[in-house]
């Protein structure tokens, strides 16, 4: 293994200021993680995602959430109540020394607090702005409320989630669980953030940028709009697959444990890959007839795929634990796939190989807790938790005093006023 | 007269295929980067499924309304890397550019001989993005994946679903779309670094590591709380929480109902609204918006821990409202008092029916040579001064070949000409396209 751990991070030397709250504050993570200063404003008394839970060990309190803790690494924090005078000129100091501002207040919001990106840029031409908000500054749903659930249903994701009516009977669509609305909103804020960075390499001026959650989800479906776009197509929802216009053979087969294997036969059932399949069914014994002869028949493959798949491929599975089908399945090149619960990944070897796993310390509670880490490995520059989630306040001094030169009896009268 | 692009004069020589990596790339085009994609017609993945092309037309390589949408702002070289003369255009091509991004299994490219130590010593500064399943470190490296598979090995699939029943899982390649957008954030962070310190890199994105960070909180309740997700009532559906299941989080926000999808009139497959509460104070205008109903006054329905323990029940007397109104009805009714709903949105409903989509533009027609006037998904944000838009239609497969093999790399037409005749541009068996035909004479 490489030194190159200890070398700077790619965006070494950026300060982002961050105004975020459940809709942008992973966006911010992914710069702090890469090694820009992220400062995130809250709020005096905090942000409200610090009361999202889980919390660590169901103690609700502004500094255990443990969503807050994942989404708010590697990023100091202060507060400042921008609807205070004081707060607002603190603020307009600090933007003069920011690389970007990352917000997501209702569109308008900052505008009426004297923070539009005319006034900001002409204070700080470098100063790029990008208000991520759910449906964007302008048209008719600018001022929509949403959560994670509504652009599921919005954004198409929703309709394409599902089950078979064998499975369940008239079941609703399904938004998939995690919160990867905002995840979308947030992977095409950084694209936009970092091509305005790239740009600034070279222009030496910021911009402002509008991104829409809305649209990031609407962007997110694979085919979907393809299918409707060139064939006017609107697709079926089927359990543990793709969406398609017409129904698929099933690939998601229960094992022994009781957890699911994603089996798909890539290529489909052609000689060759029933050739292999009964080849990876013979190793365990559960090859049942598919070793004939006659199954290197295209029409006997064909005129039999219901018994190969539904009654062969799903006995072989249900024969074995899911994660031992789905390693054996891998070795004899198949693209199979345990379903796992989020916690059996803590037991994947490959994971431990690649070092994904980060120790996080929370000195404030003498202990440290294990974090996913990087999304990629860079070589030359890494992706690195450099510290936990800022607790309220906490870089207050370190940011007022040292950084902007407020003298410590200037501190203490903005927290008497609750500027801070 | 276009004005500047954020990645003006940057060139990228894209190896990718199939979706995550053309998806990345098709942004980083978008962006004003000259996107090179260089592909060969008998090892070709992504062309040629049939499943997006036009019933009026004929299935062949340039015909797939996928590709065309997932490969906008493209330019395409057809050439056989694996011939001694075509890595040597390769190289070449790396010499003059920034970024070499592919997705194939790791270490292919290093069989090739286009290894990162080998790219580097072609152009020292080069920032190489490589997109493989597993990543090119760690045991399972050799592994493979699709975005389903990604999505099951890595835990998304799981949290998709009714509880007591099968994963759902996710309808499409999420991960593919995900992967991508990972691809163009570290070709794009890559660059910016490069720009800054003149160094480049090799940048180790993989599918499935990729998808795992998106399950943060879950991770975090195992490693801090020692709860897993392997539990009753979980995933909870659409719901913030299962009723008769322990009250827990489930890490979709604040634990709130009602919280779920309602059907509506006139009942079809996509007639569906979700609502949620976040309040007392918004679930008291839902009850106006409902006019009022009996049975909302219930005492059982006044505290949000009231409506989280009677959910079944509340869920259906949504329900029977919602039904007697349409998605779009009902999502002005609810929005203009400030509760949260929208539609359940098919691709029809998407492109043809949201107001919002259709006033950021975000389906803006093109015309494709071989497909016709369509139209093309847009960028979801809007840069002030370098505006991400669609410049170039998906190309021809090898379409671009005359004006990178001679304008750019400087090869003489006879070249090109011989290139097509040994093999180098186009099988030498395989039949030509007009086009094709055209660019030689």
């Amino acid at each position: 293994m490489s030194d190159a751990h200890l070398l700077p991070g790619p965006l070494e030397g950026l300060r982002i200021l961050e105004l975020t709250d459940a809709a942008g504050q992973f966006c911010g993570k992914l710069l702090g993680d890469l090694g820009a200063d992220v400062i995130k404003i809250e709020p005096p008394g905090g942000e409200r995602c610090r009361h999202v839970g889980p919390f660590l060990d169901d103690i609700p309190h502004p500094e255990r959430s443990l969503s807050f803790w994942y989404y708010n690494t590697s990023k100091r924090g202060i507060t400042l109540d921008l609807n205070a005078a004081d707060g607002r000129r603190i603020f307009a100091r600090l933007a003069a020394t920011a690389d970007v501002v990352l917000e997501t207040f209702r569109p308008g919001h900052l505008a009426a607090l004297g923070f539009d990106y005319a006034s900001l840029h002409e204070q700080n031409p470098r100063l790029i702005m990008c208000a991520l908000t759910p449906f964007g500054q302008t048209g008719p749903w600018r001022d929509y409320a949403s959560t994670d659930l509504l652009h599921m249903a919005a954004g198409g994701e929703m309709a394409s989630c599902g089950y078979d009516q064998v499975d369940v009977p008239d079941a609703p669509p399904i938004a998939p669980g995690g919160g990867n609305a905002w995840h979308m909103g947030c992977h095409f804020a950084y694209i936009a953030i970092m091509a305005a960075l790239v740009y600034r390499t070279i222009s030496g001026q910021g911009q402002y940028i509008d991104a829409s959650i809305h649209e990031a989800c609407a962007l997110t479906t694979e085919a979907a709009i393809a299918s409707y776009v060139y064939r006017g197509e609107t697709l079926l929802r089927q359990t543990g697959r793709h969406h398609a216009a017409a129904a698929t053979n099933r690939t998601q087969f229960r094992a022994k444990d009781g957890t699911y294997v994603t089996a798909l036969i890539s290529g489909g059932l052609n000689p060759r890959n029933v050739r292999n399949l009964a080849a990876l069914m013979d190793s365990f014994g559960m090859a049942g007839d598919l070793m004939e002869p006659r199954y290197q028949d295209p029409a006997v493959i064909a005129a039999n795929a219901s018994h190969i798949i539904d009654d062969l491929l799903a006995s072989f599975i249900a024969s074995l634990p899911a994660e031992q089908v789905y390693h054996a399945a891998q070795e004899r090149g198949f693209t199979w796939g345990a379903v796992r619960a989020p916690e059996a990944l803590l037991d994947d070897a490959h994971l431990h190989d690649r070092g994904f796993w980060k120790q996080v310390w929370h000195a404030e509670l003498g202990r440290s807790f294990t974090y996913p880490g990087e999304a990629a490995i860079y070589n030359g520059s890494p992706w690195r938790i450099s510290r936990r989630a800022p607790l309220i306040g906490e870089h207050n001094t370190e940011i007022f005093c040292e950084v902007l030169g407020l003298s410590r009896a200037e501190l203490s009268v903005l927290a008497e006023s609750r500027v801070i | 007269m276009a004005g500047p692009r954020a990645l003006d004069g940057i060139r990228v020589v894209d190896f990718s295929w199939v979706r995550a990596g053309p998806w990345a790339t098709r942004w980083l085009g978008a962006l004003g980067a000259e996107i090179i994609k260089i592909e060969w017609p008998e090892s070709e993945r992504g062309r040629l499924p049939s499943t997006t092309t036009p019933q009026h037309l004929p299935v062949n390589l340039n015909t797939s309304g996928n590709f065309a949408d997932t490969n906008v702002n493209k330019k395409s070289l057809s050439l056989n890397v694996r011939s001694p003369k075509g890595l040597d255009i390769v190289k070449r091509l790396i010499a003059i550019s920034d970024i070499v991004i592919e997705n194939f299994s790791s270490r292919v490219l290093q069989k090739w001989g286009l290894g990162y130590e080998e790219q580097c010593k072609i152009k020292p500064d080069i920032v190489y993005v490589s997109m493989s399943g597993y990543g090119h470190t760690g045991r399972n490296h050799h592994y493979t994946t699709f975005g389903p598979v990604a999505q099951s090995v890595a835990g998304l699939t799981y949290l998709s679903g009714l509880p007591d029943r099968p994963p759902a899982g996710w309808g499409w390649s999420y991960m593919d779309d995900t992967g991508g957008m990972y691809g163009a954030m570290c070709a794009l962070t890559g660059l910016y670094h490069r720009n800054m310190t003149g160094r480049g890199q090799h940048i180790d994105q993989a599918q499935m590591v990729s998808s795992v960070p998106l399950n943060g909180p879950a991770l975090l309740d195992f490693t801090a709380n020692g709860r897993g997700s392997c539990r009753p009532g979980f995933p909870p559906g659409n719901r913030a929480h299962w009723p008769g299941t322990p009250l827990l989080n489930n890490y979709r926000g604040p634990t709130v109902a009602p919280h779920n999808a309602y059907r509506t009139h006139p009942g079809g497959y996509n007639d569906w609204c979700v609502i949620v509460c976040r309040t007392d104070e918004e679930w008291q205008q839902l009850v106006r918006v409902m006019n009022a109903p009996r049975w909302a006054s219930s005492e059982r329905f006044a505290t949000v821990l009231g409506r989280l323990q009677h959910q079944e029940e509340l869920d259906d007397h949504i329900e029977a409202w919602s039904i007697t109104l349409g998605k779009y009805e009902l999502t002005e009714r609810c929005q203009a008092v400030g509760v949260s709903a929208l539609p359940v949105q098919s691709a029809e409903d998407r492109v043809e029916h949201d107001p919002q989509l259709r006033h950021r533009q975000i389906y803006r027609e093109m015309q494709h040579p071989a497909l016709g006037r369509y139209k093309v998904q847009n960028a979801p944000f809007k840069l002030s001064q370098t505006p991400a838009e669609n410049y170039l239609p998906a190309p021809l497969i090898g379409q671009h070949t005359r004006e990178i093999v001679e304008g750019l790399l400087g090869y003489s037409h006879d070249e090109l000409r011989a290139g097509f005749a040994d093999g180098t541009f186009w099988p030498a068996r395989r039949e030509r396209f007009p086009y094709l035909e055209e660019m030689l004479e």
